[in-house]
Protein backbone atom coordinates (compact mmCIF):
# COMPACT_ATOMS: atom_id res chain seq x y z
CA UNK A 1 0.00 0.00 0.00
CA UNK A 2 1.30 3.46 -0.91
CA UNK A 3 2.21 5.33 2.24
CA UNK A 4 0.72 8.81 0.61
CA UNK A 5 1.70 10.65 3.71
CA UNK A 6 5.73 9.32 3.94
CA UNK A 7 5.81 9.95 0.34
CA UNK A 8 4.46 13.71 0.22
CA UNK A 9 6.67 14.26 3.61
CA UNK A 10 10.13 13.17 2.31
CA UNK A 11 9.47 14.62 -1.08
CA UNK A 12 8.57 18.22 0.98
CA UNK A 13 11.49 17.30 3.05
CA UNK A 14 13.98 17.46 0.53
CA UNK A 15 12.25 20.56 -1.00
CA UNK A 16 11.74 18.55 -4.14
CA UNK A 17 9.69 21.02 -7.14
CA UNK A 18 6.46 18.79 -7.53
CA UNK A 19 3.07 18.55 -8.45
CA UNK A 20 0.53 16.04 -7.19
CA UNK A 21 -1.53 15.00 -10.53
CA UNK A 22 -3.85 11.48 -11.48
CA UNK A 23 -5.50 9.62 -9.06
CA UNK A 24 -4.22 11.52 -5.60
CA UNK A 25 -4.58 14.99 -7.36
CA UNK A 26 -8.25 13.94 -7.58
CA UNK A 27 -8.72 12.59 -4.24
CA UNK A 28 -7.17 15.91 -2.99
CA UNK A 29 -10.27 17.57 -5.11
CA UNK A 30 -13.20 14.65 -3.13
CA UNK A 31 -12.63 11.33 -5.43
CA UNK A 32 -13.96 8.55 -4.36
CA UNK A 33 -11.89 5.75 -6.48
CA UNK A 34 -9.33 4.35 -5.09
CA UNK A 35 -5.74 4.95 -6.10
CA UNK A 36 -2.30 2.59 -5.90
CA UNK A 37 0.29 5.05 -6.54
CA UNK A 38 1.40 8.67 -6.11
CA UNK A 39 1.77 10.34 -9.70
CA UNK A 40 3.85 13.64 -9.31
CA UNK A 41 5.41 15.85 -12.28
CA UNK A 42 8.99 17.05 -11.36
CA UNK A 43 10.97 19.95 -12.13
CA UNK A 44 13.78 18.75 -14.37
CA UNK A 45 16.78 21.56 -13.32
CA UNK A 46 19.95 19.35 -12.57
CA UNK A 47 19.43 20.82 -8.86
CA UNK A 48 16.21 19.76 -8.16
CA UNK A 49 16.98 15.87 -10.18
CA UNK A 50 19.59 15.99 -7.47
CA UNK A 51 16.86 16.32 -4.74
CA UNK A 52 14.36 13.74 -6.06
CA UNK A 53 17.30 11.47 -5.78
CA UNK A 54 18.45 12.16 -2.57
CA UNK A 55 14.26 12.14 -1.25
CA UNK A 56 14.04 8.39 -2.58
CA UNK A 57 17.44 6.91 -1.96
CA UNK A 58 16.66 5.35 1.33
CA UNK A 59 13.58 3.74 -0.18
CA UNK A 60 14.97 1.67 -2.53
CA UNK A 61 13.71 3.23 -5.78
CA UNK A 62 13.40 0.50 -8.77
CA UNK A 63 11.26 0.31 -11.94
CA UNK A 64 7.81 -1.46 -11.24
CA UNK A 65 7.15 -4.25 -13.45
CA UNK A 66 10.38 -4.81 -14.32
CA UNK A 67 12.05 -8.01 -12.93
CA UNK A 68 14.37 -7.63 -9.95
CA UNK A 69 18.36 -7.96 -10.21
CA UNK A 70 18.53 -5.50 -13.63
CA UNK A 71 21.36 -2.59 -13.57
CA UNK A 72 18.58 0.06 -12.44
CA UNK A 73 20.98 3.34 -10.97
CA UNK A 74 18.95 5.60 -9.39
CA UNK A 75 20.86 9.02 -10.19
CA UNK A 76 20.23 11.95 -11.55
CA UNK A 77 22.10 10.93 -14.72
CA UNK A 78 19.72 8.29 -15.18
CA UNK A 79 16.41 10.53 -14.14
CA UNK A 80 17.90 13.39 -17.01
CA UNK A 81 18.40 10.57 -19.53
CA UNK A 82 14.56 9.70 -19.37
CA UNK A 83 10.97 11.83 -18.70
CA UNK A 84 8.76 9.22 -17.12
CA UNK A 85 9.64 7.17 -14.56
CA UNK A 86 7.03 4.24 -13.12
CA UNK A 87 8.42 3.11 -9.96
CA UNK A 88 8.17 1.30 -6.89
CA UNK A 89 9.83 1.96 -3.46
CA UNK A 90 9.46 1.06 -0.12
CA UNK A 91 6.88 3.49 0.72
CA UNK A 92 4.78 2.80 -1.72
CA UNK A 93 4.25 2.92 -5.61
CA UNK A 94 5.29 6.25 -7.01
CA UNK A 95 4.98 8.02 -10.99
CA UNK A 96 7.66 10.80 -11.69
CA UNK A 97 6.34 12.23 -14.88
CA UNK A 98 8.10 14.82 -16.80
CA UNK A 99 4.94 15.96 -18.24
CA UNK A 100 1.19 15.34 -18.81
CA UNK A 101 -1.04 15.58 -21.86
CA UNK A 102 -2.95 18.27 -21.45
CA UNK A 103 -1.27 19.84 -19.47
CA UNK A 104 2.78 20.27 -20.40
CA UNK A 105 6.00 20.11 -17.70
CA UNK A 106 5.79 21.35 -14.43
CA UNK A 107 6.49 25.09 -15.65
CA UNK A 108 3.93 24.80 -17.96
CA UNK A 109 0.91 23.46 -14.45
CA UNK A 110 2.69 25.20 -11.93
CA UNK A 111 0.90 28.76 -12.59
CA UNK A 112 -2.60 27.25 -12.39
CA UNK A 113 -2.03 24.61 -9.91
CA UNK A 114 -3.29 25.19 -6.27
CA UNK A 115 -1.29 24.71 -3.05
CA UNK A 116 -2.26 21.70 -0.82
CA UNK A 117 -1.40 21.98 3.03
CA UNK A 118 -1.33 18.43 4.27
CA UNK A 119 0.20 16.19 6.60
CA UNK A 120 1.73 19.38 7.80
CA UNK A 121 3.44 20.14 5.29
CA UNK A 122 2.66 22.21 1.60
CA UNK A 123 2.74 21.14 -1.36
CA UNK A 124 1.52 21.66 -4.86
CA UNK A 125 -1.63 19.58 -6.74
CA UNK A 126 -3.28 20.08 -9.73
CA UNK A 127 -6.47 22.58 -9.72
CA UNK A 128 -9.51 20.59 -10.85
CA UNK A 129 -10.16 22.17 -13.89
CA UNK A 130 -6.56 20.87 -14.99
CA UNK A 131 -6.82 17.84 -13.96
CA UNK A 132 -10.19 17.46 -15.75
CA UNK A 133 -8.01 19.38 -19.11
CA UNK A 134 -5.61 16.63 -18.48
CA UNK A 135 -7.58 13.70 -18.71
CA UNK A 136 -9.87 14.81 -21.08
CA UNK A 137 -6.50 15.15 -23.16
CA UNK A 138 -5.25 11.50 -22.58
CA UNK A 139 -8.54 10.31 -24.09
CA UNK A 140 -7.88 7.18 -22.55
CA UNK A 141 -10.79 4.60 -22.19
CA UNK A 142 -9.74 3.90 -18.64
CA UNK A 143 -10.13 7.47 -17.65
CA UNK A 144 -13.69 7.94 -18.95
CA UNK A 145 -15.05 6.69 -15.21
CA UNK A 146 -12.49 9.18 -13.74
CA UNK A 147 -13.45 11.93 -15.61
CA UNK A 148 -17.05 11.43 -15.51
CA UNK A 149 -16.70 11.52 -11.79
CA UNK A 150 -14.35 15.00 -11.88
CA UNK A 151 -17.04 16.85 -13.75
CA UNK A 152 -19.50 15.24 -11.08
CA UNK A 153 -17.48 17.04 -8.44
CA UNK A 154 -16.89 20.30 -10.60
CA UNK A 155 -20.83 20.00 -10.82
CA UNK A 156 -21.27 19.36 -6.74
CA UNK A 157 -18.59 22.64 -6.41
CA UNK A 158 -15.88 20.74 -5.44
CA UNK A 159 -12.52 22.94 -4.92
CA UNK B 1 -8.40 15.31 -30.65
CA UNK B 2 -10.68 16.48 -33.65
CA UNK B 3 -14.64 17.68 -32.84
CA UNK B 4 -16.04 14.65 -33.48
CA UNK B 5 -13.68 12.93 -31.22
CA UNK B 6 -14.53 15.60 -28.67
CA UNK B 7 -17.96 15.37 -29.09
CA UNK B 8 -18.19 11.47 -28.71
CA UNK B 9 -15.63 12.09 -25.35
CA UNK B 10 -18.67 14.12 -24.12
CA UNK B 11 -21.20 11.67 -24.93
CA UNK B 12 -19.41 8.86 -23.26
CA UNK B 13 -19.02 10.83 -20.23
CA UNK B 14 -22.46 12.00 -19.93
CA UNK B 15 -23.01 7.91 -20.17
CA UNK B 16 -20.66 7.83 -17.06
CA UNK B 17 -21.81 10.07 -14.91
CA UNK B 18 -25.34 8.21 -14.66
CA UNK B 19 -23.38 6.00 -12.96
CA UNK B 20 -21.29 7.98 -10.28
CA UNK B 21 -22.36 8.09 -6.83
CA UNK B 22 -22.77 11.61 -5.52
CA UNK B 23 -23.42 10.99 -2.21
CA UNK B 24 -19.83 9.57 -1.66
CA UNK B 25 -18.78 12.88 -3.51
CA UNK B 26 -20.57 14.87 -1.12
CA UNK B 27 -19.29 13.27 1.76
CA UNK B 28 -15.69 13.89 0.67
CA UNK B 29 -16.35 17.22 -0.23
CA UNK B 30 -17.23 17.78 3.53
CA UNK B 31 -13.83 16.83 4.60
CA UNK B 32 -10.64 18.43 4.83
CA UNK B 33 -7.90 17.44 1.96
CA UNK B 34 -6.19 15.81 4.93
CA UNK B 35 -9.25 13.85 5.63
CA UNK B 36 -9.94 12.34 2.38
CA UNK B 37 -6.16 11.24 1.89
CA UNK B 38 -6.65 9.45 5.27
CA UNK B 39 -10.23 7.90 4.23
CA UNK B 40 -8.07 6.66 1.20
CA UNK B 41 -5.51 4.90 2.91
CA UNK B 42 -7.80 3.13 4.98
CA UNK B 43 -9.55 2.35 2.01
CA UNK B 44 -6.14 1.06 0.44
CA UNK B 45 -5.69 -1.22 3.57
CA UNK B 46 -8.86 -2.44 3.65
CA UNK B 47 -8.32 -3.80 0.16
CA UNK B 48 -5.27 -5.19 0.62
CA UNK B 49 -6.77 -7.33 3.41
CA UNK B 50 -9.57 -8.31 1.49
CA UNK B 51 -6.97 -9.37 -1.01
CA UNK B 52 -4.90 -11.17 1.26
CA UNK B 53 -8.27 -13.04 2.90
CA UNK B 54 -8.98 -13.82 -0.18
CA UNK B 55 -5.71 -15.31 -1.21
CA UNK B 56 -5.94 -17.47 1.86
CA UNK B 57 -9.49 -18.58 1.23
CA UNK B 58 -8.42 -19.88 -2.19
CA UNK B 59 -5.26 -21.52 -0.93
CA UNK B 60 -6.86 -23.37 2.03
CA UNK B 61 -10.05 -24.61 -1.09
CA UNK B 62 -7.35 -26.21 -3.16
Amino acid sequence: MTDFSALLATLSRHEVAFIVVGGAAAIAHGSARLTQDLEIVYERSAANLDKLVSALADNQPYLRGVPRGLPFSWSRVTLAAGLNFILVTSLGDVDLLGEIPGGGGYGDLLPGAIELHIFERRCHCLSLAQLIRSKRAAGRPKDFEALAELESIDEEGGD
Amino acid sequence: MDEWQRSSLHDVVQAYKSGIDRTLIRENLRLTVEERFQKAMALARFAEELRRAGREARQSKS
